[in-house]
C-alpha cells in the first residue's frame, strides 16, 4: 500500500516536472544570440606613386613636376583603437650608384575621411614626429585617406645617373 | 636623359593588409608555464606574399616567443592564423604582436604594411 503510494508520488512529480518544462517552453523559449566583436585594422595602397623629374637633380611626387602622390586608406572597426603612423621614404630602397648625399623631404596629410563630422580634426591633432613620420589617433570608426608626399634632391645640383629608384612609405597602424 | 630613368614610388592599387583582433588575449597551453595567443592576418595585396610575425615590449622592442613559422606566406585573398607561444615570465612585458608585409628583393618597392594588436588581460 505504502509502496504504491509512493510509486504514484513519484509518478506525479515527474509528470509535473515534465508538463511544467513542456508548458514552459510551449510559452518561452530562450534563444541566444551572441557575438563577438574583434575589431581590425586595414592598410589599404589605394593609388601608386610615381616620381616625376623637374629637373636633373630632382624627383618628386608633386604632380606640378609628373609626379603622383601615393595615397594609402586606412580603415577601423573600432574607434579610438587605434593609431595609424606614417614613415615617409628618408632613403632609396633601390637605386643605381649614387656618388652624392640623397635629401629627402617629405610629409603626410589627410586627403578624404568617410565621417566628416568625426574625423574633422584627425589633420590638426596630427603629430609630427619627425621630419618624415606623422601619427594619428583614429577616434572613429571608418575609413581614412592619406596622400605622401615625398622629394628627394641629389647633392651638388648633380644630375642622377640613369636607372630604377624605388622607395617607399611604411604605414604601421598599433592598437592603443 | 630623364626618359631613361624608371621612375616609380609605388605598384599594386586597392591592395590591403588586415590583422584581427584587435585586442588578443593569453591563454594557458598544454605546456607548464607557456601561454599561447592566436592572430589572424588577411592578405589582400597582390605584391605581398609573406608576413612576418613579432611580439614586442611598449617601446617596440622584441620580446622571445615561439610560432610555427614567424615568416609566412600568405596567399592572396588568404588567410592565415598565427598561433603564438610565450614563456610566462615574458608575458607582461608582451604588449604587441605585430604582422608587417615583406616586399620581395626585387620588387622592393611599395608600401610596407605593418599592423599591431595589443595584449589586454
Amino acid at each position: 500500500m505504502i509502496k504504491d503510494f509512493s510509486y504514484t508520488l513519484a509518478l506525479t512529480i515527474i509528470v509535473g516536472i515534465i508538463s511544467y518544462g513542456a508548458s514552459k517552453s510551449a510559452f518561452a523559449l530562450d534563444v541566444p544570440i551572441s557575438a563577438s566583436v574583434t575589431g581590425s585594422c586595414i592598410i589599404s595602397t589605394e593609388t601608386n606613386g610615381t616620381y616625376g623629374q623637374p629637373n636633373a637633380y630632382t624627383l618628386t611626387t608633386a604632380a606640378s613636376d609628373g609626379g603622383q602622390m601615393p595615397i594609402t586608406r586606412v580603415d577601423v572597426t573600432l574607434a579610438s583603437a587605434y593609431k595609424v603612423k606614417f614613415t615617409v621614404p628618408n632613403s632609396f630602397s633601390s637605386s643605381p650608384n649614387l656618388n652624392d648625399v640623397v635629401t629627402f623631404t617629405g610629409d603626410t596629410e589627410v586627403s578624404a575621411v568617410s565621417d566628416a563630422t568625426n574625423m574633422a580634426d584627425y589633420e590638426t591633432d596630427k603629430v609630427e614626429v619627425s621630419d618624415y613620420v606623422d601619427e594619428y589617433d583614429l577616434t572613429a570608426t571608418g575609413s581614412t585617406w592619406f596622400k605622401h608626399t615625398s622629394v628627394a634632391v641629389n647633392g651638388g645640383s648633380r644630375a642622377y645617373p640613369s636607372g630604377n629608384y624605388t622607395s617607399y612609405v611604411v604605414a604601421e597602424c598599433i592598437a592603443l | 636623359m630623364y626618359r631613361s630613368l624608371i621612375l616609380l614610388l609605388f605598384i599594386g592599387a586597392a591592395n590591403a593588409h588586415q590583422m584581427s583582433p584587435t585586442y588578443p588575449k593569453w591563454s594557458d597551453s598544454y605546456i607548464d608555464n607557456i601561454s599561447v595567443s592566436r592572430v589572424r592576418v588577411f592578405n589582400k595585396r597582390k605584391d605581398v606574399e609573406y608576413y612576418e610575425i613579432g611580439v614586442f615590449d611598449k617601446d617596440m622592442k622584441p620580446i622571445p616567443f615561439v610560432t610555427q613559422y614567424d615568416l609566412r606566406g600568405i596567399k592572396y585573398h588568404n588567410y592565415a592564423e598565427f598561433t603564438i607561444y610565450i614563456n610566462n615570465r615574458y608575458k607582461k612585458d608582451a604588449l604587441y604582436v605585430c604582422s608587417k608585409s615583406m616586399l620581395p628583393k626585387l620588387k622592393s618597392t611599395g608600401v610596407v604594411s605593418k599592423i599591431c594588436s595589443k595584449f589586454k588581460d
